[in-house]
């Protein structure tokens, strides 16, 4: 049996990829794809600890972040599209009404 | 017992593979690609922990129906035109990163955890299986939030629906 530290240690590397994704990237819907991939990390979190605990809390409230994600995604999606109906442009770099 | 640990292995280094190909393939659809590369590893992944419902639901939900949200908005978008990264922040969130990778790393095999306090034992699991016990859980102890979750979907779809219409677009042409 593989300890449950791997499991912890490989999603905290998920993670920080996905940090590093949402800070580097230029694309916004790079940036959502780099924001499931930090979702699924903490996924890899919750049930490596059930593993560790012996409980299925964990599980469950993985089943609810699946929920979230595909809220996330459909209206985040929803609004990159109403983002390039507006400027026809999907650049991080000139959306930037709210800063000045 | 050695079969679980080569599991691990393969699964765990396809994902981190497939996990820098999302962050750091130029093109987005090849993106998407290693994202459902790095979402059936990591359902393998919830195999490995005996975590069968959330393993099947991880590709069902995630590797399916999200991943096709995602590749329909794309064939709708045109080709992303500029520089695919931000160089200035490249070169402090990769140093960074890797920092806090290591002091995660470092937590999660040397921290003081507590170990087996609930009450779904190895030997239990083992008898009711993972469906039904995360089931009775799901549908005891957390049938509120279940509830609500489907309010959340519900809510998502209107809202979804009412960013994405067409309408005011059409409105602009026939005032114009």
């Amino acid at each position: 049996m593989v300890p449950y530290e791997y499991y912890v240690a490989l999603s905290g590397l998920l993670m920080v990829l996905g940090l590093i994704g949402v800070a580097i990237r230029r694309n916004i819907i790079a940036l959502l794809i780099s924001t499931e991939l930090m979702l699924n990390a903490v996924n890899i979190a919750f049930v490596a600890f059930d593993m560790k605990l012996g409980d299925v809390g964990g599980q469950v409230f993985v089943f609810f972040i699946l929920t979230i994600a595909a809220a996330e995604a459909s209206v985040g999606l929803g609004l990159i599209m109403a983002i390039y109906r507006l400027r026809k442009d999907v650049d991080t770099e000139t959306l930037t009404e709210l800063k000045h | 017992m050695e079969l679980t640990g080569t599991a691990f292995w393969v699964f765990s280094s396809l994902a981190v593979l497939s996990a820098f190909g999302v962050v750091f393939f130029r093109n987005i659809v090849y993106a998407v690609l290693s994202l459902i590369s790095t979402l059936i590893m990591v359902s393998g992944l919830f195999f490995t922990m005996g975590a069968e419902l959330i393993g099947a639901l991880q590709i069902l939900i995630y590797a399916v129906a999200i991943v096709v949200f995602y590749v329909l908005v794309i064939s709708t978008v045109p080709e992303f035109k500029g520089k695919a990264f931000q160089t200035k922040y490249m070169v402090i969130s990769i140093p960074v990163g890797m920092l806090i990778f290591v002091e995660l790393a470092i937590v999660s095999l040397f921290g003081a955890w507590k170990s087996n306090t609930g009450v779904f034992t190895p030997d239990v699991v083992k008898e009711v299986g993972n469906v039904k016990a995360v089931a009775t859980m799901l549908f005891t102890k957390y049938l509120f939030p279940f509830e609500v979750a489907s309010l959340i979907l519900l809510v998502a779809m209107i809202g979804s629906i009412v960013i994405g219409r067409k309408e005011h677009v059409i409105d602009e042409e026939a005032e114009g």
